[in-house]
C-alpha cells in the first residue's frame, strides 16, 4: 500500500514538483524572516566580537550598545589602563542614529576612534585608509557601492560636512552601518570632548575576565563593566528579542499556508484515485492501511517541501546578499528543524480530511464508469 | 463557458473550497506582507504628525524625528517664542533606554519627555502622567511585558507608575513612553546616568505653535534666522524625511519577501491549474475531438482560474484582516494595515494576473493530449 501511495505521487513529476515549490517557497518565506533577524543580529555584534576585548566598560546602568547612549570620562580610560591586570586598553566615542550619504539617511553606528587606540578603526578596508582624521569619515563600501558615494565625496553627520577617505569591508547592516570618524569630531558634535562611550580592556594573560569586571566595577565610580561574551551576548538578545514576535507571526503564517498546500495535495491526488483505492478495499486492504497511506503521502510532499527549502536556502538565499548587498542574511540549520517540528504535525492532522475520504470509499467503486 | 466551469465548481465543493482556501491563503499573505510594509512607514509618518505642532525646530543638520540625536540649545525656545506669530514652543526630548523585566527579556525604548505639548495623542487605559514619576507606555510594552495601569515601571533602577497606556505609539521596532521634565531630571540623577555626562541631553525639539492663518513658511524662515543652530520644518516634511528613511531601511528586505509571496501564489495558482487538468483530461479530450481548438479549451482555464482567484480574494481579505488583528492584539508594536487602497489594489491585479499566467503552466498538458484519449478504458 504504501509503495502504491509513493507510486502515485511519483508518476505525476511535475505535480509533486509544484506541490512541493509551493510548500518550500511557503517555508523560505519564514526563513527569510529569520535569516534576515538573525544576519541583522549577527552582524550588529560584529564590531564588539571584532574588538576581540576581555571587558568592555560603560556608564552605569547601560548593557548594550544598540540603541543606547553611554558616556565615561576620559581619565576613568587611564585608570583602568593602571590596573595592575590590565595589559592594554582602547575607547571609543559613540552614537547611534542616521548619517546622509548619497542624498539619503542611512541609520548608523558612528564610532569616533582616536589615533592612539588604532586597533577600534575598521578592521577590514576595501579601499583608502583606516583611521579617519578630523573633518574625514570611514564608511562601510555597501553604503558606497549602493549610493555610487566614492573616496573624496562628502557626507553629512547632523550638520558637518565629512569627505570619505576610506571604504571599509563588513560593516554594514540594515540598522548599524558602521561610520568611522574622529573620536576629536565627534566629541565635539556630542559635547563630550572628555569623554567616551565604551572602554576596551585586555587582561594579562592568566587574568579571568569576569573577575576583572566585578574589580572595575568596584575600583571606578559610576561605571558597568561586562566581559565580552555577556555584552555581546545582551546586545545579540536585544537585537533578536526586537525580531522574535513578527518571525513567530510568520512562522505562524507559513505554517498554515504550507500545511493547506500539503493537504491540497494530499485531497486532489486521492481524490482522483478512488476507483484504485476501491480495488484495494476490495482485494481486502483495511482503513489502517489506507489512512497511512495517505499520510505517507503528506510526509512525502513535506518532506521535499523542506528538503527543495533547504536546497534553496543554502543556494539563492546565500546568493542574495551578492545582488543586494543591503541584505545581511544567515541562514542556519536550526531554523528549518523548527519549522519541520511544527510543520509536519499540522501537515498531517490536515490531511486527515483526505485520509477520511478514502476511508469512506465504496469498494463497489470499482465496477462504477 | 461559463456554465461548465460552474459545474465543475460545484461538482465537487469540498474540493472547490479547499481550492479557493488555499489560493486565499496565499493572496492572505501577500496582503499581510504588503499590510506589514506599510504598517512600518505608517508609524513612521505619524511619530512627528502626531505631536501636535505647526512647526518643529529641530538642531541644525538633523532631518528625522525617528533614529535621530537632535540637541538645541536651552535658549532657542526664548529666542523662537520672541518671533511674532509664534504662540508657543513646546520643548520635547527624546532619550533612548532600555526596558528590561529581569530574568526575562530586554526592549529598547524611547522616552519621549514632554511639558504642554507632544505626548501621547490617543490614550487606551488610564490618564496622561501628571503626577510625579508617572509614565504613560505604549500598548506593545503593556502587552509583552504583561502591565497594566498602577502597575510599577523601572528604568535603570528608577521606578515609575504606569498612568497610562498609548494606543500605537511605536515606530522603528521601538515602543515610546511618555514622562514629563521633572521625572526626567530625577531619572538621570537618580539612576546614575547622569555620572558622567557633561551636557544633559534636554532639549531635542520644539513644537511651534502658531497663531491661525499664519504663513508657516515665513515663520520658519524667520526661525532659522533667529537660530542659527536649528532648521524649522513643517511636521509633514519631517515626517516624510522619516519615511525615506524607514524605506531605505525595510525596502529591500521587504520588496524580497513580498516578492516571495507573489511566487507562493503563481505556484499555488498553478498547481492548482495543473490538478485541474489531470483531473478532466478526458473530458478535454472529448472537447478537442469534438473540434476544439487548443486555444479556446486553454481561455476556459483561464477563465476558470479567474474566477477562482475572484472567489478566493474576498476570503482573502477575510483571513489577511484576521491575521491583522492577531498581530496587533498579540504584538501591538507592529500595524499592520491591510485594508490600504494602493496595496490592496496592487494584490488584486497582481493576483488576477497569476490567475492567467497560473492558467497557461499546464498548457503543455492540453496541448499534447491525444483526443483518441477518449476512446480508451
Amino acid at each position: 500500500m504504501l509503495y502504491w501511495s509513493l507510486k502515485t505521487l511519483l508518476s505525476e513529476p511535475v505535480r509533486l514538483l509544484v506541490s512541493a515549490l509551493a510548500v518550500a517557497v511557503s517555508f523560505i518565506l519564514v526563513i527569510f524572516f529569520s535569516a534576515v533577524f538573525e544576519g541583522e543580529s549577527e552582524q550588529m555584534v560584529l564590531y564588539l566580537e571584532k574588538m576581540e576585548a576581555d571587558v568592555w566598560v560603560m556608564q552605569k546602568g547601560v548593557s548594550n550598545m544598540h540603541m543606547t547612549s553611554s558616556m565615561v570620562w576620559d581619565w576613568k580610560v587611564d585608570r583602568i589602563a593602571q590596573m595592575p591586570e590590565v595589559k592594554e586598553v582602547a575607547a571609543i566615542l559613540y552614537f547611534n542614529g542616521a548619517v546622509k550619504i548619497g542624498g539619503k539617511d542611512w541609520f548608523s553606528y558612528v564610532i569616533g576612534i582616536s589615533p592612539q587606540y588604532r586597533r577600534t578603526a575598521p578592521w577590514a578596508m576595501v579601499q583608502g585608509k583606516s583611521l579617519p582624521g578630523p573633518g574625514e569619515a570611514v564608511i562601510p563600501e555597501v553604503i558606497s557601492q549602493l549610493t555610487g558615494v566614492q573616496i573624496g565625496d562628502e557626507i553629512m553627520l547632523t550638520d558637518r560636512p565629512l569627505k570619505v577617505v576610506g571604504l571599509s569591508r563588513e560593516t554594514f547592516s540594515m540598522a548599524s552601518a558602521v561610520v568611522f570618524v574622529a573620536r576629536e569630531e565627534l566629541g565635539d558634535l556630542l559635547e563630550g570632548r572628555d569623554q567616551y562611550s565604551y572602554i576596551m580592556v585586555y587582561a594579562e594573560p592568566g587574568v579571568n575576565a569576569k573577575t576583572l569586571a566585578e574589580r572595575i566595577k568596584q575600583e571606578i565610580d559610576k561605571v558597568n563593566a561586562l566581559t565580552s561574551e555577556a555584552f555581546i551576548a545582551s546586545d545579540r538578545q536585544l537585537a533578536v528579542q526586537m525580531g522574535a514576535e513578527i518571525v513567530r507571526m510568520m512562522t505562524m503564517i507559513g505554517t498554515l499556508l504550507a500545511t493547506l498546500i500539503v493537504a491540497f495535495t494530499a485531497y486532489s491526488l486521492i481524490a482522483r484515485k478512488k476507483q484504485e483505492l476501491a480495488i484495494t478495499k476490495a482485494l481486502g486492504f483495511g482503513n489502517k492501511q489506507i489512512y497511512l497511506a495517505a499520510l505517507s503521502q503528506t510526509v512525502v510532499v513535506t518532506a521535499l517541501g523542506l528538503l527543495l527549502a533547504l536546497l534553496i536556502s543554502f543556494t539563492v538565499l546565500q546568493w542574495l546578499p551578492t545582488v543586494a548587498p543591503q541584505i545581511n542574511l544567515s541562514v542556519r540549520l536550526h531554523q528549518f528543524t523548527s519549522i519541520a517540528m511544527v510543520t509536519l504535525p499540522v501537515a498531517l492532522l490536515a490531511s486527515l480530511s483526505a485520509a477520511r475520504t478514502v476511508a469512506k470509499v465504496d469498494p463497489m467503486t470499482v465496477f462504477h464508469q | 463557458m461559463f456554465k461548465l466551469i460552474y459545474r465543475q465548481l460545484v461538482y465537487e465543493p469540498f474540493r472547490t473550497l479547499l481550492t479557493c482556501g488555499a489560493i486565499a491563503s496565499a493572496l492572505a499573505v501577500i496582503l499581510l506582507l504588503e499590510g506589514f510594509q506599510f504598517g512600518l512607514l505608517v508609524q513612521l509618518k505619524n511619530v512627528a504628525l502626531n505631536r501636535g505642532a505647526d512647526l518643529v525646530v529641530a538642531q541644525t543638520g538633523v532631518n528625522n524625528f525617528v533614529a535621530a540625536r537632535s540637541l538645541l540649545p536651552q535658549l532657542s525656545r526664548e529666542r523662537i517664542e520672541s518671533i511674532e506669530g509664534v504662540v508657543e514652543a513646546h520643548p520635547i526630548t527624546m532619550v533612548p533606554v532600555i526596558y528590561e523585566q529581569a530574568g526575562y527579556r530586554k526592549s529598547p525604548i524611547f522616552f519621549v519627555v514632554y511639558d504642554t505639548r507632544g505626548g501621547p495623542s490617543k490614550l487606551k487605559a488610564g490618564r496622561a502622567a501628571k503626577a510625579p514619576r508617572e509614565i504613560v507606555i505604549d500598548e506593545s510594552l503593556a502587552v509583552l511585558y504583561d502591565l497594566k495601569v498602577g502597575d510599577p515601571f523601572i528604568v535603570a533602577d528608577f521606578e515609575f507608575r504606569v498612568s497610562g497606556v498609548a494606543e500605537q505609539a511605536s515606530a522603528l521596532f521601538t515602543a515610546f513612553s511618555f514622562i514629563n521634565y521633572d521625572d526626567m531630571i530625577d531619572f538621570f540623577f537618580d539612576s546614575d546616568l547622569v555620572g558622567d555626562i557633561s551636557n544633559l541631553p534636554l532639549l531635542s525639539y520644539l513644537l511651534v505653535e502658531l497663531e491661525p492663518d499664519t504663513d508657516k513658511q515665513y515663520i520658519a524662515a524667520k526661525i532659522e534666522a533667529v537660530e542659527s543652530e536649528a532648521d524649522a520644518f513643517m511636521p509633514e516634511q519631517l515626517s516624510q524625511n522619516d519615511v525615506a528613511l524607514g524605506r531605505t531601511l525595510f525596502g529591500p528586505v521587504m520588496g524580497v519577501l513580498i516578492g516571495a509571496g507573489y511566487v507562493i501564489a503563481l505556484l499555488v495558482v498553478g498547481m492548482i491549474m495543473f490538478a485541474a487538468v489531470h483531473a478532466r483530461l478526458r473530458n478535454f479530450g472529448v472537447m478537442k475531438a469534438l473540434g476544439f481548438p487548443n486555444h479556446t479549451l486553454v481561455s476556459e482555464m483561464v477563465l476558470e482560474s479567474l474566477i477562482m482567484v475572484l472567489l478566493a480574494f474576498p476570503l482573502a481579505l477575510l483571513l489577511a484582516l484576521f491575521g491583522s488583528w492577531v498581530i496587533e492584539t498579540r504584538v501591538p508594536l507592529y500595524l499592520v494595515p491591510v485594508m490600504e487602497i494602493v496595496p490592496l489594489i496592487r494584490t488584486f491585479v497582481a493576483a488576477l494576473v497569476l490567475a492567467v499566467i497560473g492558467a497557461y503552466l499546464p498548457y503543455r498538458l492540453i496541448a499534447k493530449l491525444d483526443p483518441a484519449l477518449v476512446f480508451r478504458g
